[in-house]
């Protein structure tokens, strides 16, 4: 073991306000960190957890972060969203989220106003789902009057496997709800009929267009719509889930460190062993008696 | 057998979205623990390598286990 005396730190946790830190550090990871002027740990924190975080929210499509506490229950704050509370108010909107699902948000069958999203999906046969081709492109559409009374026609421009088409959109119209979770919102839309093809034929479209981070994030999901990402992501959205999890609890240690600083001290204190406590038991270890009379700068 | 190649395959993908989330786990957790930032990244890598070698093992263990089934 070596004699070298060990220096002695400042304590840059104890050198600002440490209620101001302790609010960055619980509102945004590393925050607290990069106030106390500690920046390589603050940059550490921020990129490592939030990162995380993100990279869950995008794995799983942004149906991750939500909060659904069973009616009556007396938890208002399921052990899932707590978890990713900790994390910081990027994981804040669902508490707010859920209040928009009102009875207002309901899925759209008729347009009221002209809608131009960009649509990725796929182009079918109205009675075979597994016919038919990959679509890329633009939608637009708009509420016409009809022979019933209004009804949404427009068009799709775009690329089916690749190959650029123009198709004329009519009838079977379904839109998403306008608030929802995740960022994909359902589109459905029947093809108008081609005069070459036979009477029979029908198409339709079949994909989603964008919707709104301020629409989609926190949002939780109907249990159809659960149904249908974990079928189709899998163990990729369990892991999706996990790494928001990991990243709130993460924080947690990250917020400790920003209070109290690091739980074993600077990491140049010297290694003492189970003999030289035995002999030196009375005495107080030099590096902690050091860093206890540093002054702040 | 091909059901089986399909399925090794599936997983194996998943496993490696554990390298980055060990590498988080590590760095963070090190950076809890210590202020120097030669001693934060020491213990970080210490301790990357003992997550994986100890997820490592247990897949090993495992896959011994169910060979043949």
């Amino acid at each position: 073991m070596s004699n070298v005396p060990p220096i002695a730190h400042r304590k840059p946790w104890e050198e600002r306000s440490v209620v101001v830190a302790l609010l960055l550090a619980v509102l945004v990871p590393g925050l607290g960190h990069l106030f106390q002027g500690r920046i390589l740990k603050g940059l550490i924190y921020h990129v490592g957890i939030l990162g995380l975080f993100l990279w869950g929210v995008k794995l799983g499509e942004g149906v991750v972060v939500y909060n659904t506490p069973e009616r009556g229950g007396a938890r208002r704050i399921t052990l899932h969203y707590a978890a990713q509370l900790g994390a910081g108010a990027i994981a804040y909107p669902a508490l707010w989220q859920q209040a928009r699902l009102n009875q207002e948000n309901r899925p759209i069958r008729q347009l009221e106003k002209p809608l131009t999203a960009a649509f990725s999906g796929i182009l079918s046969a109205v009675d075979n789902d597994n016919e038919g081709g990959k679509l890329e492109g633009t939608v637009q559409l708009m509420p016409e009057p009809g022979e019933y009374g209004s009804e949404t026609k427009g068009t799709f421009t775009g690329t089916l496997d690749g190959q650029p088409v123009e198709l004329t959109l009519a009838g079977g119209f379904y839109l998403d709800p306008p608030i929802g979770a995740g960022f994909h919102r359902i589109l459905k839309c029947g093809v108008a009929s081609d005069q070459k093809k036979s009477p029979g034929s029908g198409q339709k479209i079949d994909g989603w267009i964008p919707r709104s981070i301020m629409d989609g994030y926190g949002v939780p999901p109907d249990p159809d719509q659960l149904q249908e990402l974990t079928g189709r992501l899998g163990k990729l959205h369990e892991l999706a889930l996990v790494f928001t999890w990991i990243a709130g609890l993460l924080n947690v240690l990250a917020i400790w460190d920003c209070v109290q600083g690091p739980a074993y001290g600077f990491g140049d204190e010297p290694i003492t062993t189970p003999t030289d406590e035995k002999s030196e038991t009375a005495k107080t270890p030099e590096s902690a008696q050091l860093n206890s009379n540093a002054n702040p700068a | 057998m091909i059901f089986a190649t399909f399925l090794l395959a599936q997983t194996a993908n998943l496993t490696w979205y554990l390298l980055p989330l060990a590498m988080v786990v590590s760095l963070v957790y090190s950076t809890s623990r210590f202020e120097l930032p030669d001693k934060i990244l020491r213990r970080a890598v210490w301790l990357f390598i003992q997550i994986i070698g100890f997820m490592a093992i247990v897949f090993g263990v495992l896959w011994v286990l169910s060979y043949g089934i």
